[in-house]
């Protein structure tokens, strides 16, 4: 356990965590209007729906029970804790310990667990395809994430973040970051998996899942997501780069370089790509496990050499 | 003291069984008794740390007394007091003599000859006492699981139950028999020195997989769980499966395994959690889905035993110490995980009279305590932090990792094991998230769950009670480990070092700060939304104007994604007629996901048996010349024999 952790540090990594977050949809939209030639929305219009939303009132099924508000409470929570175990750069996670990558993991799975609980507290068929879809595809997501955490696992010979995102460039990073960046579209329900455009779709996942939550509740589901985004974006790029051995200072720099890259790379694969059939998506899905998993056997036959 | 308290014990469940059947109250009183003196001896000499042991000059069937409470049986006897305990208590309010006036009698009786018994089994340190104690624990088993015998279903259930456990401890009796022949003495104790006994631990582990319920041998589980009333189904998949990974660890930590034991062990609990969960995410039965649930938490408990033994073997190796922690931590969190899922089963099946999920809905607002304590449950066993399901598939992991990381060849074993035991939490996620959303949210699909009501006092005191454990053993796991410890250290004198090997007490911490700031955050939002305003109004669903009941998506229908994949072996039946023409006939949907491995492998084989049987008896039809022909025919055959020979 970390105890140098002053009082001020933790705080202070939060405030970074939840306030940067909102800045990545905006970066993505912004990329998606610059490659379709618009002017698109503002770079801070997620700041401004978030304040919108928290100040509305919210309107509730007459079926929902309390855990409807509960439930985005509780994803929201988990996301940001999980966020406070990632390690950021040299300087590390805010609460290190042996077994915090399954600490991370399951924290997103509670994520997923209170989310699309609430989607089915109004009965609508809408919230149940949503809802059914993301645990479904959720299965395949974590198997591939496991097998990526434990490909740095074996790697590093380590079950802490800390130390296992601090690899030097390994023949299987490659591997795992193309395996990873398919599983942050999953989880993120970005394009080729979903579209976080359409509304009043019959193929969405993560949009149809909130479309009865207002107000605060909605304002939180949003903002949790955007961090969840910048999770799994700084999760890749430490996964792939050696950012942790780095100066403090350029480790910084080479974080935030990679993080707007993948972040740009996201809007690409948006602006290029249609979004796949639904019966193909845990075909891809498929794949990115399989990635994950050449990168595992890489690691744990490239050491016993 | 230890001694004192176990005497109290078996005293107490033995007058419970003269007294049930005719007075309630003395029968509440003496088995909560006896429960807690269970508990407390196993508290004991868990965190006491002498084990106890007692030999008698007694002999029962020529076999003197010989009874033993280490610290493996002790974690067993611990679980067995808190389970017996709540599903006692629960019994009162949920099958009462005023409704089952006939049943409730006997099921006081076979109650505590149940937990009799599996005391007694947990104890004996003999071999033909193990097996008489095992014997008489199935046949109460049996009666409970057919209390309700006008009821062919439940008939059934039991039937089955009692030819599967029978055909355990045909293997039992094989095994117990070697072991007297090689020692000379049924007298049980350590004999890790005797290599060649290696072999003989296959035949233990068929006759106790069966009763754990470890996939293949789950056959007779689902239906005996589902069948048998809700306080019979928490106590059976919340303790009497968990004799059966008794056995196994009791005689994997005694005699010498052979090597591919433990391969087979990692394998079939791999197989079995993640098929076990897909048959459970296709139920429609909500206590058929948490039977299935059990299959899966058996086969991650047999991850943990398998590797804790290909660690063993492999130099003590130390995540073999993890894996034997958290398998053993995973016997106590399921089970109080599952009795308690069970017994909100049983207050949902009082309530409104059916397990049918599609038939329920909206039943939150008449039992808001059911619902929440159902919601923790699933948060529970589907391994989500901060409950305590997660803590001990924490520790599989941690033990997992470490194996694949020290890449020898058991990473053929670990790699599977932890993809493994991903999908099946996920899946888990899955199954509990359909099982709370379909009974307990939106609309209520059919009459059934309109006229529900919450539970009574005696039935939510031991949910409660349940819910309470588990919390306590999520948010401090490090006070599970001194016993973890000792019990490890009884299995392998190598693994009982006291000091923790992993930061239970940081994630105790991480746990508790995480369920505080849930609440904080809970607290926060319900204040926000409060001041800016509530307004109800019907679910808004794209705006479509004339919401029903029928629309909203069915357990089925919300599994559908993924069972799909497990279609290969669930082998879904379905019949569908649907309306054609200008005047349609009746309509039909049925669909049904069959016990496959039942159905398909043991019915048929069974059936093979039977013919043979009936073929054979052919040959004896009462008439009196042809038994002379067969005389004859021995006969000579019999003398040509002697005049070669």
């Amino acid at each position: 356990m970390n105890t140098a952790v002053s009082f001020l540090e933790l705080p202070a990594r939060l405030a970074a965590w939840l306030l940067l977050a909102p800045l990545l949809p905006g970066i993505i939209n912004r990329v998606k209007a610059w490659v379709a030639g618009r002017r698109g929305p503002p770079l801070l219009q997620l700041y401004y729906d978030l304040a919108r939303l928290w100040r509305k009132s919210v309107v509730m099924s007459t079926l929902a029970s309390p855990g409807f508000i509960v439930g985005p409470a509780v994803a929201w929570v988990a996301v940001a804790g999980a966020a406070l175990l990632m390690p950021i750069g040299a300087a590390g996670g805010a609460l290190s310990f042996r077994g915090d990558v399954l600490l991370l993991i399951y924290l997103l799975a509670l994520a997923r667990f209170a989310t699309a609980w609430a989607a089915l507290e109004t009965g609508s068929a809408f919230e149940g395809m949503g809802a059914a879809r993301e645990v479904s595809f959720g299965v395949l997501a974590e198997a591939a994430l496991i097998a990526a955490v434990l490909s740095l696992s074996v790697q590093s010979g380590s079950t802490t973040l800390d130390a296992m995102l601090a690899p030097s460039a390994w023949p299987g990073a490659v591997l795992l970051a193309s395996g990873l960046f398919a599983v942050l579209l999953a989880e993120n329900c970005r394009v080729p998996f979903d579209d976080p455009n359409t509304h009043l779709e019959l193929t969405m996942i993560h949009e149809a899942m909130v479309l009865d939550h207002s107000g605060p509740p909605l304002a939180v589901v949003l903002h949790g997501a955007s961090v969840k985004l910048l999770l799994f974006a700084v999760l890749l790029s430490e996964a792939a780069l050696p950012i942790g051995r780095l100066a403090p200072g350029a480790g910084a720099a080479a974080l935030a370089g990679s993080v707007l890259a993948v972040t740009a790379g996201i809007g690409l694969v948006e602006s290029f790509m249609a979004r796949f059939a639904f019966r193909r998506v845990p075909l891809l899905l498929t794949a990115a496990f399989l990635l994950c998993l050449f990168a595992l056997v890489l690691a744990w036959k490239g050491g016993a050499q | 003291m230890t001694g004192d308290l176990l005497l109290l014990s078996l005293i107490c469940l033995a007058a419970g069984t003269a007294v049930g059947p005719r007075l309630a109250g003395a029968w509440l009183a003496l088995t909560l008794a006896g429960a807690s003196a269970a508990l407390g001896a196993a508290i004991l000499v868990l965190y006491g740390g002498a084990a106890w042991e007692w030999r008698s000059a007694v002999s029962l069937g020529g076999e003197a007394l010989h009874l033993r409470l280490d610290a493996v049986s002790a974690m067993f006897m611990a679980l067995l007091g808190v389970v017996g305990g709540a599903g006692a208590v629960f019994a009162q309010g949920y099958w009462t003599d005023g409704e089952h006036p006939d049943s409730a009698p006997r099921g006081r009786l076979w109650w505590d000859a149940m937990l009799l018994s599996m005391s007694v089994v947990l104890l004996s340190s003999n071999g033909l006492h193990f097996l008489i104690a095992w014997e008489l624990f199935a046949i109460s088993s049996y009666f409970l699981i057919s209390l309700e015998r006008e009821r062919r279903e439940a008939r059934a259930a039991g039937w089955l139950f009692l030819a599967a456990s029978h055909a355990g401890t045909l293997c039992l009796f094989a095994f117990f028999a070697v072991l007297a022949g090689r020692n000379g003495t049924w007298d049980l104790g350590p004999m890790q020195g005797r290599a060649e006994l290696a072999p003989f631990f296959w035949l233990a582990l068929a006759g106790f997989g069966v009763k754990a319920g470890l996939f293949p041998m789950h056959v007779w589980l689902p239906s005996a769980h589902a069948s048998a009333p809700s306080h019979v189904s928490a106590l059976m998949s919340g303790m009497a499966i968990n004799m059966g990974v008794y056995g196994i660890v009791r005689f994997s930590g005694w005699m010498p395994a052979p090597a591919l034991a433990g391969w087979a062990m990692v394998g079939a609990g791999a197989c079995g959690a993640v098929l076990g969960i897909a048959f459970a995410l296709a139920q429609n039965d909500l206590k058929r889905l948490l039977a299935y649930c059990s299959v899966e938490n058996v086969g991650v408990i047999f991850m943990g035993l398998g590797g804790a033994m290909l660690g063993a073997a492999h130099g003590d190796a130390p995540w073999g110490r993890l894996l034997l922690a958290g398998a053993l931590l995973h016997v106590w969190n399921h089970g109080l995980c599952k009795s308690l899922l069970f017994l909100c089963a049983g207050s949902v099946l009082h309530a409104t009279g059916t397990r049918e999920m599609s038939r329920l809905g909206g039943l939150w607002r008449a039992m808001p305590w059911t619902a929440a304590l159902f919601a923790m449950g699933s948060v529970a066993i589907s391994g989500l932090p901060p409950l305590n399901g997660f803590v001990s598939e924490w520790l599989v992991y941690l033990g997992l990792f470490d194996a694949v990381s020290g890449r020898g060849v058991l990473g053929w074993a670990a790699m599977p094991a932890a993809v493994a035991l991903a999908g099946a939490g996920a899946l888990a996620l899955a199954s509990f998230v359909k099982a709370g959303a379909v009974v307990f949210l939106g609309a209520a699909r059919t009459e059934a769950a309109a006229p529900a009501h919450e539970c009574g006092a005696l039935m939510r005191a031991p949910m409660l009670a349940l819910g309470g454990a588990c919390a306590l053993l999520a948010l401090a796991p490090a006070a599970a480990w001194p016993a973890l410890a000792r019990a490890t250290g009884a299995w392998h004198p190598a693994w009982a070092d006291p000091a923790t090997p992993v930061p239970l007490a940081v994630l105790g911490f991480v746990n508790t700060a995480l369920a505080l700031c849930l609440a904080a955050a809970v607290g926060a939002l319900w204040a926000r939304v409060r001041v800016n305003g509530l307004r109800r109004a019907p679910t808004w669903d794209c705006g479509y104007a004339a919401p029903d009941a029928r629309m909203q998506y069915t357990g089925g229908s919300f599994g559908r994604t993924a069972s799909d994949w497990f279609s290969w072996i669930l082998l879904p039946e379905r019949v569908m007629r649907r309306p054609r023409g200008p005047f349609p006939p009746n309509t039909v949907l049925f669909e049904r996901v069959p016990e496959t491995v039942l159905e398909r492998l043991v019915s048929p084989v069974a059936a093979g048996v039977m013919r043979l049987a009936s073929g054979a008896r052919r040959l004896q039809h009462g008439r009196v010349q042809f038994y002379i022909v067969y005389l004859v025919g021995g006969i000579t055959v019999l003398a040509i024999l002697a005049l070669l020979g």
